[in-house]
């Protein structure tokens, strides 16, 4: 059995035990298991705002207390946690007029080459916000968060054809933007 | 998962990637926020259901319509009676599902 098998399981039988038995310590055990993934994917969905962030954590596993019983195993819980977050995310965005980062569809020029680490983070981030945000949704899950596109397919309820091609389009833009960055690490490994 | 390393982007995401945040007393204080779950009694809606019923049942015994429809029913007869019958049948099913649908995604 995969360790990822073995993780859904331990994750069913906790959910059993918290259903069942109204056990808070079968919950808690889940919420300590999965807080780390659902606040870090919170954080990279809020642009690093960690309070944001964490109160929509919170909110998340409320959710997921009341909403328990709805769990059917059809998905991982994870991913099931993940959906809820994201469905937080945009529930925050419509609530507090957050602004929304269009992306520059047509900007095709390539960020400068970085000299540092730092500034290749800068560059980075910079590429990243400048993808729409269903691209940067996509990418933190399907990449990032190591779900599949199946699973990112369920966490965003988003077909499964536009998550593909959100990954493909938002992988050729970073490409094409760190394009600079790249000539210059693979002119650094043959020197 | 997809773990496509030999893409540099793939690579290069994974790498910006600060993981998974440490608890630092989060899970703490979520517990102490989660509400007493609400445990829902099963007898308020068995109750409506028999009442619901009962009270159909005595409003609608004088009428000759349902008599007349559940003895062609019976007898396998699908006259216009019976199929009222069964179209008040199928439809209040239709709004029981609607709904339980409704409640379950309310949850």
């Amino acid at each position: 059995m995969t360790d990822s098998a073995a993780e859904a399981r331990i994750d069913r039988a906790l959910v059993a035990r918290a259903l069942l038995g109204d056990d808070r310590r079968a919950f808690e055990q889940l919420l300590r298991r999965h807080q780390g993934m659902v606040r870090a994917q919170l954080r990279r969905l809020a642009h690093g705002d960690i309070a944001v962030a964490d109160d929509l954590a919170q909110e998340t596993f409320l959710l997921a207390w009341r909403k328990l019983d709805q769990f059917r195993g059809d998905a991982r819980f994870s991913t099931w946690l993940h959906r809820i977050a994201y469905s937080c995310f945009l529930q925050a965005c419509r609530k507090r007029a957050w602004p929304v980062d269009e992306a520059e569809e047509d900007a095709t020029e390539q960020l400068p080459a970085p000299a540092h680490a730092a500034d290749l983070q800068l560059d980075f981030e910079r590429a990243m916000q400048r993808l729409s945000r269903a691209e940067q949704a996509v990418l933190l899950h399907c990449v990032q968060l190591g779900l599949s596109h199946e699973e990112t397919a369920y966490a965003l309820a988003m077909p499964l054809g536009t998550v593909k091609s959100h990954a493909m389009r938002g992988k050729a833009k970073l490409k094409t933007w760190l394009a600079a960055w790249q000539e210059t690490a693979a002119e650094e490994k043959t020197s | 998962m997809n773990q496509n390393d030999a893409d540099p982007i793939d690579a290069l995401l994974r790498k910006q990637f600060d993981g998974p945040v440490p608890d630092g007393g989060f899970s703490e204080r979520v517990m102490r926020r989660l509400p007493a779950r609400r445990r829902r009694n099963g007898w308020p809606l068995l109750a409506g259901v028999f009442a619901g019923a009962a009270a159909c049942w005595l409003s609608l015994s004088s009428s000759p319509l349902l008599h007349a429809g559940w003895q062609d029913w019976m007898h396998g007869e699908f006259s216009g009676p019976a199929l009222i019958l069964l179209l008040a049948m199928a439809g209040m099913s239709v709004l029981a599902l609607g709904w339980t649908v409704a409640e379950a995604d309310d949850g």
